[in-house]
């Protein structure tokens, strides 16, 4: 007996091992697939207005996000990707020109949403910076400031105070500064984050970059560039476009 | 001497549970967060936490799994095992020295997980080699 107990701990352990791995792997819940209500999304360039959008943007189930969403591509892409990022997040980082060049690359066969999902406190700047975008997106320039904190991450996010930074970035993409810094702190900022963050809990999101592809999520090893684009593809061939 | 390989093994069996959490996190796309450190997303979202397609923290969990195994077999007398501990734990204190200075010197952050996991073999290492020590002393 005494010669076998050693293998006997080894299997039990390895048992324990991959048992809890496989439950933990599962526990991750799994995303829903049917869309919801649609938002009317507020749009980059001249690809959709609130008034076209007539259709669903890239939604799940769960709780409605902010409404109107920050959208770019038309309302009836085959493809509608949903983004719950973190400006701070260095993985939502790297994502982002990933996500420009599906953009690019696959242009009105394909809608992306960005839902605002701030690790609070994992990352300290994480919530001025979601703020900084949705008051610049009450002004008509979420992209432009989206685009503007994760390109420049980096130089922000060791700040001490990133206020003046964010407002210097205000000034460069041509927001009204003073209307900027009242909506910063305002209610209605505030209420939007909240909706997106409230809409990523009811749909499982536990980190950043989740992303959602009509409705399914995306496993994050399935986010770099050449991955992705096969996902879309996938998605196009099975959408029948 | 037996308690000592005793030690290794539920020492291993930390490391087991810090690889494992990570791998599963890796696996699963979540974001994680650092509660000491504060860089541990930019290093296991950086190019050196997948080697060959395969997520570093996975190949951690094997390789402690392995100590595991020798070191509980070692405790039960098996003399092979002991002789084939030493090697195995070398090669990780290796591995781990060397994704210390990625953490300090290229990535320029710290993730507290893997600082344990280096902590764990150091400890590791510290015992194997006081064992061959003791041995080749006591012949």
């Amino acid at each position: 007996m005494k010669r076998i107990l050693p293998f006997i701990i080894i299997l039990a352990v390895l048992a324990v091992a991959l048992s809890s791995a496989w439950y933990l792997t599962r526990a991750i819940p799994a995303s829903p697939t049917t869309p919801p209500n649609q938002p009317s999304p507020v749009t980059k360039g001249s690809q959709t207005t609130p008034a076209q959008s007539q259709q669903q943007p890239a939604t799940a189930t769960g709780v409605p996000g902010a409404e109107p969403a920050h959208v770019l591509g038309p309302p009836n892409a085959p493809v509608k990707l949903e983004e719950f990022g973190d400006f701070e997040c260095p993985p939502c980082g790297l994502f982002h020109p990933i996500l420009e060049q599906m953009h690019a690359e696959f242009g009105d066969k394909l809608q992306i949403t960005f839902r605002e999902f701030p690790l609070v406190p994992t990352h300290q700047h994480a919530l001025a910076a979601a703020s900084s975008a949705e008051a610049a997106g009450l002004q008509g320039k979420f992209w432009e400031m989206h685009d503007l904190l994760y390109e420049h991450q980096n130089d922000w996010k060791k700040e001490f105070d990133v206020r003046p930074v964010f407002e210097g970035y205000a000034k460069q993409i041509g927001l009204d500064v003073e209307r900027y810094k009242r909506d910063l702190g305002g209610d209605l900022v505030a209420q939007r984050i909240f909706q997106d963050g409230k809409r990523g809990h009811s749909l499982g999101v536990k980190g950043t970059p989740t992303v959602f592809m009509n409705g399914r999520e995306v496993p994050f090893e399935n986010l770099p560039a050449e991955k992705l684009r096969v996902v879309i593809q996938n998605e196009l061939r099975s959408s029948g476009r | 001497m037996k308690k000592i390989y005793a030690v290794a093994a539920l020492l291993s069996l930390l490391g087991i549970a810090d690889a494992l959490y990570l791998t599963i996190e890796h696996l699963t796309g979540q974001t994680v967060r650092c509660t000491i450190t504060s860089g541990c997303s930019e290093v296991l979202s950086s190019q050196y936490a997948v080697v060959a397609g395969i997520p570093l923290a996975a190949v951690g969990a094997a390789a402690y799994f392995s100590v595991f195994s020798l070191a509980t077999l070692a405790a039960f007398g098996y003399r092979i095992a002991a002789t084939l501990l030493t090697p195995l734990v070398m090669a990780m204190f290796f591995v781990s020295v060397w994704l210390f200075y990625l953490q300090a010197f290229v990535i320029r952050q710290f993730c507290q997980y893997c600082l344990i996991s280096a902590a764990i073999t150091t400890c590791l290492l510290v015992i194997v080699i006081s064992l061959r020590w003791f041995r080749s002393a006591t012949r």
